[in-house]
């Protein structure tokens, strides 16, 4: 940043309208502004540091000029503004801050408002509002950082102070943007915390345990079926048994008639459990599908409901709103006689016209009576239909307890022991029988148990599906926070070692600057900054000087300091100082004089006209491009800033 | 019926359960309906015929569209409950109305399905037959 104007309204002593005008070339880069003790030098200084960062006032009441208030009238608008113009990084801004207040009766002025606008002015010459003014501000020159820049020459000896050490350390952060990359791995720490603490959420175990069941269930699942294949075989193999036997029984003489009867009942009893199930299948469809049935009287109310409205003229006998908008429009009645206008005929024509309803309804009435009509019929016929599938299976069951106990009875007849080998065969037969039997009951319950482990299944490869889900999205979690840790420690690492790269630049720099300044530069050894931050100063006899320094050698070491962490900054900025010479000698003041407007980019000295005499004075001769003079008025109490002209 | 019109059947979630158990199987005699649509009419039918109608109070779940209901059988039936309900035939202006009252008598009436097939101790389908 560098300053180009400053004007002032009104402001504290600043009676009217003011403007000073910075040096900024870089040979002449230096601005003078004289004035003697409480000539508003401070004030000035002031007006910068309020103008930018609304800081520096204790009482607001006291920047609106005094005499601006004096010549105001009751009740009048009194307002002052610090407005500056600076340059940085090639764009033009102008900052105005403003305050407005109203004079009161008993002579005071009390604030009204503040108003505090940024401008940044394009290459076309075009200015806009920069939206955020605060925030622009910080990023040109931050409002912590600005002390470094402008200082009161007389309190500058601060860090070459023993106890400075942590002052030195938050300067260097602050000035070369080095809070930045603590911003960036605090930052970034706490967002590998946050998925650190995600991550926990997550757990593998819950996976394992589902895929850990699922294999135990789907191994029960494959054991079933095998067995149930097995019993499948067994069931296959005593059929073949019993079809072996009932063979041998069918060539017996003794069994063939029973055996043959047997056969007959066997299968006809095979026919007649197919045709139950299919009686049965009929059954369910029409009990299921029978409800209408049992709705039958909403069916019967709602006809009734269409035919009272119907024979009361407010439904549609199934007469069209067309077909009587047509006689309508032929005056013609269909046994052709003529209709005339006003007769009962078209009056009735327009009556019934008036009581259609929309035709959307009055076609869906149309089609719903039409449909219900239907219902009657259906119900007596479900109730044949119902009748007739119901007798029909109990004739089937009949016929096969019939079946049944005819075959228990050929089976008690071919038992008989007097049938000597017919009779060992049909027992064995019968043994076969009741494994068969077994088998179906062993089947039956495999079956069940199967269908449950099948849902299990079913429902364990959601679950499991779902948990891998998850487990991706905490594989995925773990890669960010992995990284996030990794940039938070690389910033760490890169961190501490530019901060110890620029602390030693800087300190290259403060002992360059310093040797230059300091008059009794033979003495000084050396300039320290270690690790610690402690700006140290080193004499011939290699012992530590510090405490030994006057206060004018202590602000030449704090100049030097600041000097160098300009130098060693990328941006622009300039050194305004208040009172930079007080304390200093002649010596001291000739080697900054001669010195500092090379070390900085632009300097602005608010000085007295002792300080700045004699060689100090020649010194900057040729390097002033700005000089004011402040002229304090004892009439009127007020300071009016005046050129030099040179 | 208006053009725009809800075309999803609901029920109360509470209720699903006796619908899954009725439809849920292989064996027509312990599971004898095959849609939740003709458990959703019988339960209306029911609900009808005694005089039961309950509003859905819980969370409404949909278990079949519109689309479902046969045009010749299902689609009059309703129809005819809902004039029947509220004695006029302006309701069929509105698929909503037709559908909430028919909800409503299925809401109530699959309670007395479930007391009259599934709370007695016999098989299911011959209970449902002697609902007829």
């Amino acid at each position: 940043m560098i300053l180009h104007s400053m004007t002032l309204d009104n402001f504290r002593q600043y009676y009217g309208h003011q403007r000073l005008q910075f040096a900024r070339s870089n040979k002449q880069n230096v601005t003078v502004i004289h004035g003697v003790n409480g000539a508003g030098k401070t004030s000035l200084f002031l007006a910068l540091n309020w103008c930018l960062y609304d800081e520096g006032v204790d009482n607001i009441g006291e920047l609106i000029s005094k005499e601006a208030i004096r010549w105001a009238k009751e009740e009048e608008q009194v307002r002052t503004s610090v407005e500056l113009t600076l340059i940085h990084n090639g764009e033009r801004y102008h900052v105005r801050r403003t305050l407005c207040g109203r004079k009161e009766k008993n002579g005071t002025c009390e604030i009204e408002s503040k108003e505090f606008i940024m401008l940044r002015t394009g290459a076309d010459g075009q200015s806009s509002r920069v939206p955020n003014p605060i925030g622009t501000i910080n990023t040109i020159l931050p409002a912590n950082a600005r002390t470094y820049f402008f200082f009161d020459g007389e309190k500058i000896d601060n860090f070459a102070r023993p106890e400075a050490a942590k002052e030195v350390k938050e300067a260097i952060y602050l000035i070369l943007n080095l809070e930045i990359l603590k911003r960036a791995k605090r930052h970034l720490g706490n967002v590998a915390k946050d998925y650190r603490s995600e991550l926990k959420l997550y757990s593998d175990a819950e996976l394992n345990e589902l895929i850990e069941n699922n294999e135990k269930v789907r191994a029960e699942q494959e054991d079933a079926k095998d067995r149930h294949e097995k019993i499948e075989k067994e069931t296959a193999s005593a059929r073949k048994k019993i079809e072996d036997i009932s063979a041998k029984l069918r060539k017996m003489e003794d069994a063939k008639i029973l055996q043959q009867r047997r056969d007959y009942l066997e299968e006809s009893l095979q026919n007649h459990r197919v045709d139950l199930d299919k009686v049965t299948d009929q059954i369910r469809d029409l009990a299921t599908g029978g409800y209408f049935v049992t709705a039958y009287p909403a069916i019967e109310k709602a006809l009734r409901i269409l035919d009272v409205k119907r024979e009361r003229g407010e439904l549609p006998s199934g007469i069209r709103e067309s077909f009587i908008k047509d006689l309508i429009e032929q005056m013609n009645c269909i046994c052709g006689r003529p209709i005339t206008d006003g007769s009962p005929e078209h009056n009735q024509l327009l009556t019934l016209l008036k009581s259609q309803l929309p035709s959307t309804l009055e076609n869906d009435i149309i089609n719903t009576h039409a449909d219900l009509l239907l219902f009657k019929e259906w119900v007596e016929r479900h109730q044949q239909d119902l009748d007739r599938v119901r007798q029909q299976r109990s004739s089937l069951i009949e016929a096969i307890h019939s079946h049944e106990a005819e075959l228990d009875e050929i089976q008690h007849q071919l038992k008989d022991p007097s049938l000597e080998k017919v009779s060992e065969l049909e027992t064995q037969r019968a043994e076969f029988q009741a494994d068969i039997d077994r088998y179906n009951v062993d089947k039956g319950k495999l079956e069940e148990r199967i269908e449950i482990l099948s849902q299990e299944t079913e429902k364990l490869d959601k679950q499991i599906k779902q948990a891998k889900k998850e487990k991706r999205q905490a594989k995925l979690l773990e890669k960010k926070m992995d990284l996030a840790q990794k940039a938070a420690d690389g910033i760490d690492d890169m961190y501490d070692r530019f901060a110890d790269e620029i602390r030693q630049n800087i300190e290259d720099e403060t002992r360059k600057i310093f040797k230059q300044l300091v008059w009794k530069e033979s003495h000084f050894q050396d300039v320290r900054l270690d690790e610690n931050f402690n700006l140290e100063v080193i004499d011939r006899y290699g012992t530590p000087a510090r405490p030994d320094l006057s206060a004018g050698e202590r602000q030449v070491l704090s100049l030097s300091f600041i000097a160098a962490m300009s130098r060693i900054s990328d941006g622009e900025a300039p050194l305004v100082m208040d009172t930079p010479f007080g304390r200093l000698s002649s010596q001291h003041r000739n080697n900054i004089t001669e010195y500092l407007p090379d070390l900085a980019d632009q300097l602005a000295l608010f000085v007295t006209d002792e300080e700045l005499r004699d060689q100090a004075r020649q010194n900057l001769t040729g390097r002033i491009g700005a000089e004011y003079r402040l002229n304090f008025d004892h009439d009127t109490s007020c300071t009016e800033i005046i050129e030099d002209s040179r | 019926m208006n053009e725009e019109h809800r075309d999803t059947v609901n029920i109360d979630d509470s209720v699903h359960d006796i619908y899954k158990r009725l439809t849920e199987g292989n064996d027509p005699v312990d599971v004898p309906f095959q849609t939740m649509k003709d458990v959703f009419m019988w339960a209306a039918s029911l609900g009808y015929q005694r005089g039961k109608r309950k509003p859905i109070r819980g969370n409404r779940r949909t278990i079949f569209r519109w689309a479902q209901f046969s045009p010749q059988t299902d689609i009059p039936l309703i129809k005819a409950m809902a004039i029947a309900d509220s004695g006029d035939v302006d309701v069929l202006m509105s698929q909503e109305d037709v559908l909430a009252a028919v909800e409503e008598y299925a809401n109530a009436g699959i309670l007395s399905v479930k007391s009259s097939l599934l709370n007695v101790n016999r098989q299911n389908l011959w209970n449902l037959v002697e609902l007829l």
